[in-house]
């Protein structure tokens, strides 16, 4: 066996025995469920959520009917802009020609109430004009002068699915790949000069640049594994956890062109992660200041993880595909969308996050071969 | 990566056979020059004693011999192999017990072994025969199978020798082995040393505990603020003193 197959066997072994890594992998698995399981039983609990509001005057006939069918209920009060600060979600006063809102835009339950509240009048005055406009001998779809009919040519369901995957899964991909594996990565570089083993390991006849294969193979391989276990685990939530309003299990359709470009990019980002993480501790006293260190990759990250979310159109030239982290997200994103692969952005982002491999690669092994790595010690 | 030891050397050895032999070496760290033209010779089947204060440049001198540093200047031969030029081929013939007791906690005594075992391109057939023997040898045979994590200083202390001597090499170095050590654990390694003698390696202890150097040294070296004091058998650089410590604070002019 190879002096890198050996370090790779016996830095598995360990990191297999680290309840550190154990424990991020584990959670990483069981993290993004949580995460689902949490906003399902909110949007579900919104969505079946009875509002409160309060009204003084006289109610016009029929719409409490409207109100109650809607989920508000009304409340009578004596002041309802004094109400509506607290005591009820929206206040209203009915006068004899108008209606008077008052509501607390700071409160998410006055917000929802509100857009509840719109949808009683607009409802409450389409039915007063049909009313008004028949008994006047007019037909009322003269307010619908270009009726329009909706051909979906997708299930609009399905449609929202992907959108939800495209920003949750590039972005769940992207940061296991780096926090996966950034404890297993320090342990095996800044560890070892935190041990006092790192002497002992480059005095052996093993070359250096074997020596930093093993090390960065083994932690790719335990970053792929956390990154995959997270998303197995949300793809197999989703089809499970039921969303308020959906209707039913969120649609998951992930195609299996989309499925090998997510594996092959998760490799290639684990691969450069690792050199760079590897690099950074090898930097490093200790483990903690390897922490230090790794902590701005955080942010490097997770900003372009997050640009699908911010600008969801967004549709770069070739060029952007360069830029590294942010290529792996839109071939991603593009791949879950539209369910087939732009080979031209494809083969950009890999040479891309090849390069960056390579040349994180290059500069943790100028660091792991210099002098002061063992005089700093 | 596994590869066959040459069976005859590159070079010739050193002058008069030294199985170590440092000629006018020098290096620099940082600012500080470290070493500032150092030369002796080790012989095989004798302790060659490194001594000097802390700083004088003992562990450099060991880390140029063992490859893990370059000289600016002058030159290392370990058997007649030149450390610029066959670095590997020295790492081979060397091991080295440092005073920091390092080792990987969770690992057993026994995979720590055969790790730096392996590293040193042992096979299969002979990796096991030399890890069996030397867990035998050091008596570590009730702890071979416990994580390092769970072991003592002492019985870290073995693992850190074993994985040193694992792969037999003809040269072996010790530096300030015992500085971490209880009175026990101290004694095994002085007699592990005196054992390697016997079995004709040279052994090159470093240190600044100069009563051990006088009980187990046959020839010494003084260094200090990198350059040579004293050099030649205990005995001689002993001389008119009446110990070891009496020579080195005349030498190194201490009040």
């Amino acid at each position: 066996m190879s002096s890198a197959g050996i370090v790779f066997r016996k830095e598995i072994r360990e990191i297999l025995r680290d309840r550190r890594t154990l424990i991020a992998i584990g959670l990483a698995a069981l993290a993004t469920p949580i995460v689902l399981f949490v906003i399902s039983q909110v949007s579900t609990k919104t969505a079946s959520a009875t509002y409160t509001a309060g009204y003084s005057g006289s109610l016009p006939a029929g719409l409490d009917v409207l109100f109650n069918a809607t989920g508000l209920k009304l409340v009578p009060v004596d002041d309802p802009a004094t109400a509506a600060k607290h005591q009820v979600d929206i206040g209203l006063v009915f006068t004899g020609s108008r209606v008077d809102e008052y509501y607390d835009p700071t409160r998410q339950s006055a917000q929802l109430a509100d857009v509840r509240f719109q949808t009683v009048l607009s409802k409450y005055d389409g039915a007063k004009i049909a009313a008004s406009l028949q008994q006047h001998g007019v037909d009322p779809s003269v307010l619908d002068p270009l009726p329009v009919s909706v051909h979906p040519l997708s299930s609009p369901t399905v449609a929202a699915g992907n959108s939800f995957l495209s920003f949750f899964l590039p972005y769940i991909l992207i940061t296991m790949c780096l926090t996966g594996g950034l404890s297993a990565a320090l342990d095996t570089s800044a560890g070892e000069r935190e041990r006092k083993t790192l002497e002992s390991l480059l005095l052996t006849p093993a070359p250096r640049n074997q020596i930093l294969v093993g090390k960065i193979v083994a932690v790719t391989v335990i970053s792929l594994a956390a990154a995959l276990a997270a998303i197995a685990s949300m793809l197999i939530a989703l089809t499970q956890i039921r969303f308020g309003g959906a209707g039913g299990a969120f649609p998951v359709q992930l195609s299996a062109d989309a499925g090998v470009v997510m594996v092959w990019l998760a490799i290639l980002l684990a691969a450069s992660f690792s050199s760079v993480t590897v690099a950074l501790g090898t930097l490093a006293r200790n483990f903690r200041q390897g922490q230090a260190y790794a902590t701005p990759l955080y942010f490097i990250t997770i900003f372009p993880a997050s640009i699908v979310l911010f600008i969801p159109d967004f549709n770069p030239n070739l060029a952007y595909y360069l830029i590294p982290i942010l290529n792996a997200v839109l071939v991603l994103r593009d791949a879950i969308v539209h369910g087939a692969v732009n080979w031209g952005a494809l083969s950009v982002t890999s040479i891309s996050l090849v390069v960056t491999g390579a040349l994180s690669f290059y500069a943790a092994l100028k660091l792991f071969t210099r002098e002061a790595l063992l005089v700093r010690s | 990566m596994t590869q066959t030891i040459p069976t005859k050397p590159v070079v010739s050895w050193g002058p008069l056979g030294a199985a170590v032999a440092v000629d006018h070496l020098e290096k620099q760290l940082g600012s500080n020059k470290v070493l500032r033209g150092i030369s002796f010779q080790a012989h095989s089947g004798e302790i060659f004693g490194l001594l000097g204060p802390n700083g004088a440049g003992k562990t450099t001198t060991l880390r140029l011999i063992c490859t893990l540093l370059a000289p600016d200047a002058g030159a290392v031969e370990v058997l007649g192999f030149d450390t610029r030029t066959a670095a590997q081929e020295v790492r081979r013939r060397v091991g080295v017990v440092t005073a920091e007791i390092g080792v990987y906690p969770r690992l057993t005594a026994r995979e720590n072994i055969t790790y730096f075992a392996e590293l040193t391109g042992l096979l299969d057939g002979q990796l096991s025969k030399n890890v069996d023997a030397v867990i035998d040898r050091l008596d570590m045979g009730s702890f071979a199978t416990q994580r390092a994590e769970s072991l003592s200083s002492g019985q870290k202390q073995k693992v850190a020798i074993a994985r040193a001597i694992v792969h037999d090499p003809p040269v072996l170095m010790f530096d300030e082995p015992t500085s971490n050590l209880d009175v026990l654990a101290s004694r095994e390694v002085r007699e592990f040393m005196i054992e390697s003698r016997a079995r004709g390696k040279c052994v090159i202890f470093s240190t600044h505990v100069l009563h051990d150097a006088e009980r187990l040294c046959d020839r010494i070296t003084i260094i200090h603020e990198g350059r040579v004091v004293a050099s030649g058998a205990t005995t001689d650089v002993r001389g008119k003193f009446l110990d070891l410590e009496d020579s080195f604070l005349s030498l190194v002019d201490a009040p």
